[in-house]
């Protein structure tokens, strides 16, 4: 009861004509800056916060929460569309997302990515209001050793990532597991593989990596393709506009992975997002009657890891309101204007400030209802924007990421090495090298490598702590299963052949 | 104006050079620019905005303060940006210990703190030494004593090897002979996490954000980075009154100029951030952040950085850090 008694409080404080109107502007600019690539919703938040000073505490952070969940809804638009990520928890997206515009469903992909991201994101908050204490509890019984292994189960998804040649697939997150070591070591202080260059001190970008080998590689690739190179089809008509039924209930199994991968990796303060989309995805093919299909765009490769990195939000709110624990560079900010305004962040929130806990979590039930609101009626909007010539569309494409790279840092360092991925990139596509596992180590890799050398540290060299958690063991088995699923199934063509010839 | 401001400046410059510079009087003559090494919303960033905030509000200067944000390598890209407007009287940034430290041990890293000009020390940051409530430790005696017992169990969470946890531990190590692990996360948030799930024993965190976690019964204070007790914790002892005599390793917050800044420009910051700190906003920002709020002039500033990179530098020798200059 306790909870419905601060659910209707938390609505009675949300449902005030001027919060309203901040869940609406926080929503609104959270589309916008998810579109925008570069920007991200940390920077947004932070040059905000000046003017929220005088703002009432549950006000304010129901605006800059609108923003945080806002900007993971519009960060499908341009995966989707133009094969730019605009965020980080995008990248996964425009795997399928990307394919099936390239087959003219461009607007049944942006409304798959909606509604998936409504439903997930409304699961991620329910579940965030029903039990976020106990689930706060659990997600505090991660250690490094077990972080470790949810690494470790990230990678093994390469597998199912790779494509046709896994040789190729390994090689391809060799490359992102040594581009990801780039620059300054955590433990050591040292410099690694920055051939003197300055600039590579605190390592690269994954927007800048990301945006390279795929948006920049894509736009080379076919403008190699010459006069194949042609507009994407957009099918005419409302109809073709917004996902077929068959398509939505391809995504059922999705909708339901995506709340609930989303929100478990949320909960985790050491992973982010982009984690819990990869994680999704690669549940999502692996669970597949159609594993082959997946990349060539299907709706359930959009719906899985758009739902998760929806849920993910619900799932990063619950350390951070309960535990006082930011997860991320976003949530970070929000526990600083917390501070700011004058509410303590802490275990204490929920009791002392319940005008901000809950006052919050009813606004993001509407929040949701208002970004579906937003924008659906902009996916015919936004799937005109194919239409457009190529000889136009292409320079838009380069011009919005080398912009997007400039605005991560401000150096034109950054655009540099956005045009060297690109080139990569382009060298990868032609030589038939999937990117995507490029990607995958270049954003695992870096939490993988920590959390096994904290484990060490912590037990002075003693491997064994690595399975000595039931967390951990469980995820490494998997992990080990997902490996050797490919060879099963090579034993097993293999085995059936033999029967038959023999028979 | 900016057609009024080239021949100005270097009329200024040809003046500054023929008589001595304290005689001179310097007013800036566009915006000013105030470099930040961390990206928007890192906590340097609040820092530097609410100092401008308040120099814009109080009126402290005749032209905007527009905070820059530089990021990436630590210090290393905003100190190349100050490189690179050497003789710019108006661009200023704000520093850390990192300024000091990345020189040492970074080989690309090539501009010292000291080599630009210091202006004034803003505040220190004090911070506290934690354990979980329900811990046998009660004191860092206590602690320490037990990390003998057991060399090499006992951990702490903490940030880089370079950041001040680890120093004061270090030190603590030196010291007392004692030995226990450090574990580095990238995050706070995860830093807490590991003290709060128990998978650390121990964890030096600052006021504000131990605060509530103390007040909620999950943790308790056993000592105080700090050089003297603070308000808010006027039973917890100092790492010094807990019977450990180690060198205060303050972290510290303070603005610098461009490298090649006369006399008189410095004079005039020195000036503009003493009234700002003296603002009852900047002391109502200290009190609530639990900042050591002491103002270090530029004539103090410049010995006091060079004895404390010398400090550090040895601190990180022992660490087993690389150190390079």
């Amino acid at each position: 009861m306790d909870v419905l008694n601060g659910l209707l409080h938390g609505f009675s404080v949300a449902l005030q004509p001027a919060n309203l109107f901040w869940c609406f502007v926080g929503c609104f600019l959270g589309t916008v800056v998810g579109i925008l690539p570069g920007l991200g919703p940390a920077a947004t938040i932070a040059l905000l916060l000046p003017l929220t000073f005088k703002m009432d505490p549950a006000g304010g952070i129901i605006m800059l929460a609108g923003i945080y969940y806002g900007a993971k809804y519009g960060g499908s638009t341009t995966s989707i569309l133009l094969n730019i990520p605009g965020e980080s928890s995008s990248v996964v997206t425009c795997i399928d997302g990307h394919a099936m515009a390239k087959n003219g469903r461009a607007g049944p992909a942006l409304g798959i990515a909606a509604i998936a991201s409504f439903i997930a994101g409304s699961v991620g908050i329910l579940l965030l209001t029903l039990m976020a204490p106990p689930v706060a509890a659990f997600a505090l019984q991660f250690s490094s050793p077990e972080y470790f292994a949810l690494m470790c189960l990230g990678l093994a998804l390469v597998v199912l990532l790779s494509g046709p040649s896994l040789i190729k697939g390994l090689l391809s997150l060799l490359l992102g597991l040594w581009l990801t070591s780039i620059g300054t070591d955590l433990f050591s202080a040292q410099a690694r593989f920055i051939f003197g260059q300055s600039e590579l001190l605190g390592g690269m970008d994954f927007v800048v990596v990301a945006i390279g080998v795929f948006a920049i590689a894509e736009v080379l690739a076919s403008i190699d393709a010459g006069d194949k190179a042609r507009m994407l089809p957009v099918p005419k008509g409302l109809r073709n506009l917004l996902p077929s039924w068959e398509e939505l209930k391809a995504c059922r199994f999705a909708f339901i992975n995506g709340s609930l991968t989303g929100f478990v990796i949320g909960i985790l303060p050491g992973a982010g997002a982009a984690i819990s989309s990869f994680i999704a995805y690669g549940i999502e093919k692996a669970f597949s009657k159609h594993p082959e299909k997946f990349g060539q765009g299907v709706p359930e490769g959009v719906a899985a890891p758009e739902g998760a990195n929806n849920a993910d939000s619900g799932g990063a709110l619950v350390p951070l309101l309960t535990l006082g624990i930011p997860g991320g560079g976003t949530t970070a900010i929000m526990l600083s204007a917390l501070v700011l305004w004058g509410v303590r962040p802490g275990p204490l929130l929920m009791t002392e400030s319940p005008d901000v806990f809950w006052g919050l979590v009813a606004s993001m039930y509407i929040g949701n209802v208002v970004l579906l609101i937003l924008n659906l009626p902009l996916v015919p909007l936004f799937a005109q924007i194919l239409r457009t010539p190529v000889h136009i569309l292409f320079p838009i494409i380069l011009g919005i990421s080398l912009v997007g790279a400039y605005g991560v840092s401000g150096r034109l360092f950054d655009v540099a090495l956005l045009v060297g991925f690109g080139l990569l990139g382009y060298i990868m596509v032609k030589l038939r090298y999937p990117t995507a596992p490029l990607i995958l180590g270049f954003v695992l890799g870096d939490a993988m490598e920590r959390a096994l050398r904290q484990s060490l540290t912590m037990s002075q060299g003693d491997l064994t702590i690595l399975v000595r958690g039931w967390i951990s063991a469980t995820m490494l088995i998997c992990a080990v299963l997902i490996l050797l699923l490919p060879l099963m199934g090579r034993f097993n063509k293999a085995r059936v052949q033999a029967i038959a010839e023999g028979g | 104006m900016i057609g009024s401001w080239t021949p100005g400046l270097a009329a200024l410059a040809l003046v500054i050079a023929a008589v001595p510079a304290q005689a001179q009087q310097f007013k800036p003559t566009r915006t000013i620019e105030f470099v930040v090494h961390g990206g928007p919303g890192s906590g340097n960033d609040v820092f530097a905005r609410q100092l401008s905030t308040i120099i814009d509000q109080e009126k402290l200067s005749p032209v905007r303060v527009q905070v820059v944000n530089k990021p990436g390598g630590g210090s290393t890209s905003a100190s190349n940006y100050m490189a690179s407007k050497k003789n710019d009287p108006h661009v200023i940034a704000c520093f850390t210990n990192i300024w000091l430290i990345d020189p040492l041990v970074q080989q690309a890293a090539v501009n010292r703190l000291q080599d630009m000009s210091p202006i004034a020390r803003l505040v220190v940051e004090p911070a506290l030494v934690v354990v979980l409530a329900d811990s046998p430790y009660k004191t860092l005696g206590q602690f320490i004593d037990a990390a003998k017992a057991s060399p090499g169990k006992l951990r702490w969470s903490g940030g880089s090897i370079m950041s001040r946890e680890n120093t004061v531990r270090q030190l603590l190590m030196q010291k007392t002979g004692a030995r226990w692990q450090f574990i580095s996360f990238p995050s706070g948030g995860e830093r807490l996490a590991a003290l709060l799930g128990g998978h650390v024993e121990m964890m030096i965190v600052d006021p504000s954000e131990a605060g509530e976690q103390i007040r909620a019964g999950k943790f308790r204070a056993i000592a105080q980075v700090s050089a003297r007790r603070l308000p808010g914790f006027p039973d917890i002892p100092t790492i010094q009154e807990a019977g450990f005599d180690i060198p205060d390793v303050p972290q510290m917050r303070g603005v610098v100029g461009a490298a090649g800044m006369s006399d008189a420009t410095v004079a005039f910051y020195e000036d503009m951030f003493l009234k700002a700190s003296q603002t009852p906003l900047w002391k109502k920002f200290v009190e609530e952040s639990q900042l050591d709020g002491e103002f270090v002039r530029a004539k103090d500033l410049k010995p006091f950085l060079n004895s404390f990179e010398a400090t550090l530098r040895d601190i990180l020798k022992d660490a087993g850090v690389k150190v390079v200059r």
